[in-house]
């Protein structure tokens, strides 16, 4: 893993971020390098998504600095505008669009943006419909797919932007256990062509397999950042041994 | 005690002037109301629109408009435009300009609020998405946030507009010879209360579902084929 700075995709630096009174990022440091693939875990209300959320400008963190893909997250327009050029996501709950067919929902983005024209958004379209291997819904509606096929959808309409970085905000969490397999192929799958990778989620076996590093959140603070054989051996924090021995016992 | 009815409807409708008074009446009504509900649903999205957007100093006039459209009944409305306005300004429409003005505004106050409750209630996730997707505010209001509004609300905006099509039966106030109008002089006239009013109400049944079905049938061609 190359480790020099200007590779830095993402370089957060003493971030904070509050709702009201709650503080739900505290103090972040983190910097991620082109190709890594990240997997966020820690317990509910811990920041994980919210972390992810500041880094595409869905939420605005209040102090520190966030630099992604060279540009500074600093809550004008232009700057949240040319991160999200670069930066996909992918939602738990794949917020597809409704009255756009497969093929419309990842179309839109490319033209509307100015991006490619209309039959090269298609063909594109149907380049990354193929990787997810679902080509043949393209004419359907998202309402008529499963959850598993609408979250790979959701993928391939993300990549249809070309991204350099793709968040996954808990992709797999609201899908059916048969269905989650197929996302993570998915998801794997992209890792092995060496995009960068965000990946709130709990899925551990993914994490093992897939991650560079395991970043484990507690109460808004980066508790570990390691390698995901020595976070599942040895975590360093009694909080994160805690949170595996729930996730484990099982 | 007997009745003063003898149900004499063929009678009554054997005259061609009285059919011809009817049917030239739900013409009228139907096509003011379509003209109305076309020009209040233009006037209504602009209104929304203009709320949604939050535009400095419009969006309070059109909340302050919307409201006064619909806090006030139809028929002083009418008056006022037919017969306030003109005072003032000294302008000489025809009746039925008068009433498609005053229709117009009246529809548009209550498309207004259906739209603008519809751009307002676009679900977070699917902004979230589209904004994650680097979409343009224009974009995400012109292919995300209306198409769903108009999914959404139909059943709203159709059943209002149907609502809608029931009041117009006012503009016979103003001598406009609608539907209402020809059964109020056929009533004059022939003092067949019964049969006139129940004519009435069958003619109102039907071009109201008839309004409905259209309405149906052109949604089911259009967004309808959108809805999963």
């Amino acid at each position: 893993m190359p480790k020099n700075a200007e590779d830095a995709i993402v370089k957060m630096e003493k971030v904070n971020k509050w709702f009201d009174d709650f503080q739900a990022i505290c103090d972040v440091d983190l910097t991620i390098f082109e190709g890594e693939r990240i997997v966020i875990c820690g317990p509910s209300g811990s920041g994980k998504s919210t972390l992810i959320r500041c880094l595409n400008g869905l939420e605005q963190h209040q102090s520190g600095t966030i630099t992604v893909h060279g540009t500074e997250l600093t809550g004008k327009d232009s700057a949240v505008r040319q991160v999200r050029e670069n930066v996909g996501m992918v939602f738990q709950q794949f917020n597809l669009f409704p009255h756009l067919t497969v093929l419309e929902n990842c179309t839109l983005a490319p033209i509307s943006n100015g991006k490619l024209d209309e039959n090269a958004a298609h063909e594109k379209a149907m380049e990354y419909l193929e990787r997810v291997q679902i080509p043949e819904q393209a004419d359907k509606l998202p309402g008529q797919l499963s959850g598993g096929q609408q979250q790979r959808v959701a993928i391939a309409r993300a990549l249809c932007m070309e991204p350099k970085l793709m968040l996954f905000d808990e992709p797999t969490s609201a899908l059916d256990p048969e269905m989650i397999k197929e996302v993570l192929d998915t998801m794997v799958s992209l890792a092995e062509d060496g995009m960068s990778m965000i990946c709130v989620t709990h899925e551990l076996n993914f994490a093992k397999s897939v991650a560079h590093r395991i970043i484990f959140m507690d109460n808004g603070r980066i508790v570990e950042d390691q390698p995901p054989d020595d976070f599942f051996e040895r975590p360093k924090s009694a909080r994160a041994k805690l949170f595996l021995d729930q996730i484990l016992s099982h | 005690m007997r009745s003063s009815l003898d149900l004499r409807f063929f009678e009554l409708y054997r005259s061609q002037e009285y059919l011809g008074l009817l049917l030239d009446g739900a013409l009228i009504s139907l096509g003011l109301t379509v003209a109305a509900g076309i020009a209040g649903f233009m006037v209504a999205f602009a209104l929304a629109a203009l709320r949604f957007w939050k535009v400095p100093v419009l969006d309070y006039m059109a909340a302050a408009y919307i409201d006064f459209i619909r806090n006030t009944p139809l028929i002083v409305q009418l008056f006022f435009i037919a017969f306030g306005l003109p005072m003032l300004f000294g302008y000489v429409w025809p009746f039925w300009c008068h009433a498609l003005f005053a229709l117009t505004i009246n529809f548009s106050g209550y498309f207004a609020e259906i739209l603008r409750s519809g751009f307002a209630s676009t679900q977070k996730g699917q902004l979230e998405a589209a904004a994650a997707l680097n979409l343009s505010n224009s974009t995400i209001f012109k292919s995300i946030i209306v198409p769903q509004t108009l999914i959404k609300m139909f059943p709203s905006l159709s059943s209002q507009f149907i609502f809608l099509f029931l009041t117009t039966g006012v503009i016979s106030e103003i001598g406009v010879e609608d539907l209402t109008h020809a059964g109020l002089y056929i009533d004059s006239r022939t003092f067949r209360s019964f049969e006139v009013f129940i004519t009435l109400t069958a003619l109102y049944v039907a071009l109201a579902l008839t309004l409905k079905a259209g309405l149906q049938y052109l949604f089911a061609r259009t967004l309808g084929r959108r809805m999963a």
